[in-house]
């Protein structure tokens, strides 16, 4: 879960990143005919908020709304006690509490005179959230590929979760894997690490949530963590690897945001390529993927 | 494997047979795993997974992910959205939480009516609670021990998060604030470091094969100061009058006025709101936090059986937010708390 040290250190990640991303987004708007975006966020689905606000809702969900014209709003299901700890670890300044979303975006729409909005992803909203007159408005129409401050980021998430696991992977034998996990759910966190799901296997299953078996030396290790927004997936092993990849994933959380064919991904895509003994996170180029 | 719940393929067919629905899929995603673990009790990796059941209660297992399929013996199929059910009367239980493209209005929701048979546990699942109440005792110990002037919120945490996979907790649930009277309520951590007079504030909540069980205590950094005391006393007495009135038959509703009644007794009627609390408690279960919670606008006639945390959580001018709470079973006649540890405020 997403327990881990949340911040916003403006050095790795400048403000103008945002707003070179916010651009984006009003021409898109811009293109489409829309007055403005509208970004649905939860504690799974926090990236696409995260990307363009730096807000992640630890809890409950929200919708962040991306004007064509003025600053971002936040229709916010969490308390309205916790709104200066978000102001000061995002671009936002307008937060509005919500415990109902959709109606405060109702709200919204008649207060600014907005009669049809763009959804970001709309076929991957709840069911539960009835936008009415809603656009879809794909994620790759405002996220062609990746900016300079996400891959920085990427790569920063990606050191850090090869060299604390490459470390301890080697005193992994002989452990229970409860206990190897929890010496890596230390050292991440310690790291900065905000969200952490760490998966064992000793060979005979692909790798799973530790069950109190203990490890053997060809025991392997899947590590997905994410590190200020930043997700990254790794698989290290005690045994000769297999380069023969089992399945490779779009990557948008701990989990897999779809499965994919590293042939068709297009360029700039972030994707984990993983066997159950080997595995990292890369970005599709035209020459193909980029270790991370 | 599959691992079914057979108390639940009891019950689910049973409500399946009330409705006249021909297939029940209950659904889970990352973040709400829920429903599906309700009747197949595993903790998949991958994003989506449903287990389908017909009227005889055979249940068909479909995940989004291979390792997920091969590891509970049931095939993989590519395209999740295609191996939905689309024919017949089907339900869902976790509907509204599917995203669109899965679903449509020809499918009837059994969230609610899957829910509520849910709120009374079973024997095993009771047993995975009190593991789970059990972990969080040692937990919140733990954490007490560990922190110390100096230490960041985010250290302590990782300290916290690290004894408790240690002693197999699957996940975790964990707020905390630190500071005085300027603290409004709970977040995830920060890089503020611990000082002599802090109150430190924290709700534990350990997952155990699925099922989670919650600990609520606050921890003063030095000698508690005389506020922080009578704060405390106030917060002692409405845990205990929440305690006192949970019982079957008892309405909700009650349950939180008891609870708020102490603190307006003491004149502190207005930090019983929203504006400066959430909840005054709420079930639990396979979801940290789920309904009934525990408000005074809340109607909902208790059960036995039922696991409910009632913590009175609030912010005071006294003291700052702070929380006290256990993980309370409700029994015949009353409720039982799981939790151990000792009530009071703590300090080091």
């Amino acid at each position: 879960m997403k327990r881990g040290w949340i911040t916003w250190d403006k050095a790795e990640l400048p403000p103008s990143a945002f707003e070179a991303r916010l651009e984006v987004v009003r021409k898109q708007l811009d293109v489409q005919g829309l007055p403005a975006l509208v970004v649905y966020t939860d504690v799974w689905r926090s990236n696409q908020g995260r990307y363009l606000a730096n807000f992640m809702p630890y809890w409950n969900r929200a919708l962040l709304v991306v004007p064509r014209e003025g600053a971002s709003v936040l229709l916010c299901g969490l308390s309205p006690r916790v709104y200066p700890w978000i102001r000061s670890v995002t671009i936002l300044d307008e937060i509005r509490p919500s415990q109902n979303i959709a109606q405060q975006l109702t709200a919204l729409c008649t207060e600014r005179g907005w009669t049809k909005i763009g959804v970001l992803d709309l076929p991957l909203l709840p069911s539960d959230l009835a936008i009415p007159n809603s656009v879809d408005v794909p994620w790759s129409a405002i996220h062609p590929e990746p900016d300079y401050a996400e891959l920085a980021m990427y790569r920063r998430a990606a050191q850090i979760a090869r060299e604390i696991l490459e470390a301890e992977l080697p005193n992994a034998a002989g452990l229970v894997d409860h206990e190897l996990v929890a010496r890596l759910e230390l050292k991440y966190r310690r790291a900065g690490v905000e969200d952490l799901v760490i998966l064992t296997t000793n060979g005979a299953t692909p790798p799973l949530p530790p069950a109190g078996s203990t490890l053997t030396p060809t025991c392997a290790v899947s590590v997905a963590m994410e590190y200020r927004g930043h997700w990254v997936k790794i698989v290290r092993s005690g045994y000769a690897v297999s380069t023969q990849a089992e399945k490779t994933e779009l990557l948008s959380g701990p989990y897999p945001y779809e499965h994919c064919t590293q042939a068709d991904l297009p360029a700039g895509a972030i994707f984990a390529m993983m066997s159950r003994s080997s595995g990292d996170t890369y970005r599709q180029t035209a020459h193909g993927p980029e270790l991370l | 494997m599959l691992s079914i719940n057979a108390n639940r393929r009891s019950q689910l067919t049973e409500l399946m047979s009330e409705h006249g629905w021909d297939l029940l899929v209950l659904y889970g995603h990352t973040w709400r795993k829920d429903y599906f673990r309700a009747l197949v009790n595993f903790n998949f990796s991958g994003t989506h997974a449903a287990a389908v059941m017909d009227r005889s209660g055979e249940v068909r297992v479909i995940t989004s992910d291979p390792w997920d399929a091969e590891a509970l013996g049931v095939p993989y199929t590519p395209d999740f959205a295609a191996a939905l059910p689309s024919r017949g009367k089907v339900a869902v239980a976790g509907k509204e939480i599917m995203q669109s493209r899965f679903t449509g209005a020809e499918q009837a929701s059994a969230t609610y009516a899957v829910e509520e048979l849910r709120r009374v546990k079973t024997a095993d699942e009771l047993a995975l609670i009190r593991q789970a109440a059990e972990l969080s005792d040692r937990g919140y110990q733990h954490f007490a021990q560990s922190a110390e002037p100096g230490m960041t919120e985010y250290e302590l945490v990782a300290e916290t998060e690290a004894f408790l996979k240690r002693h197999g907790a699957e996940d975790n649930f964990m707020l905390i604030a630190s500071g005085g009277t300027e603290v409004v309520g709970m977040k995830p951590p920060t890089e503020r470091k611990l000082q002599p007079g802090d109150s430190v504030t924290t709700e534990l909540t350990p997952q155990i094969d699925g099922y989670w069980a919650q600990i609520c205590r606050t921890l003063v950094i030095g000698e508690p100061n005389a506020a922080q005391q009578e704060a405390y006393g106030i917060f002692a007495e409405a845990r205990q009058a929440a305690q006192d009135s949970l019982k079957p038959g008892v309405n909700i509703a009650d349950v939180a006025k008891a609870t708020n009644d102490v603190f307006r007794k003491y004149g502190y009627g207005e930090y019983t709101g929203s504006k400066y609390t959430r909840v005054r408690g709420h079930n639990l279960g396979l979801h940290p936090d789920e309904n009934p919670y525990v408000l005074e606008d809340v109607n909902y006639t208790v059960k036995e059986g039922m696991v409910v945390i009632c913590h009175p959580n609030t912010y005071l001018p006294l003291s700052g937010y702070m929380v006290f709470g256990d993980t309370l079973l409700v029994t015949a006649d009353g409720c039982a708390s799981l939790n151990t540890t000792e009530r009071k405020l703590f300090s080091k």
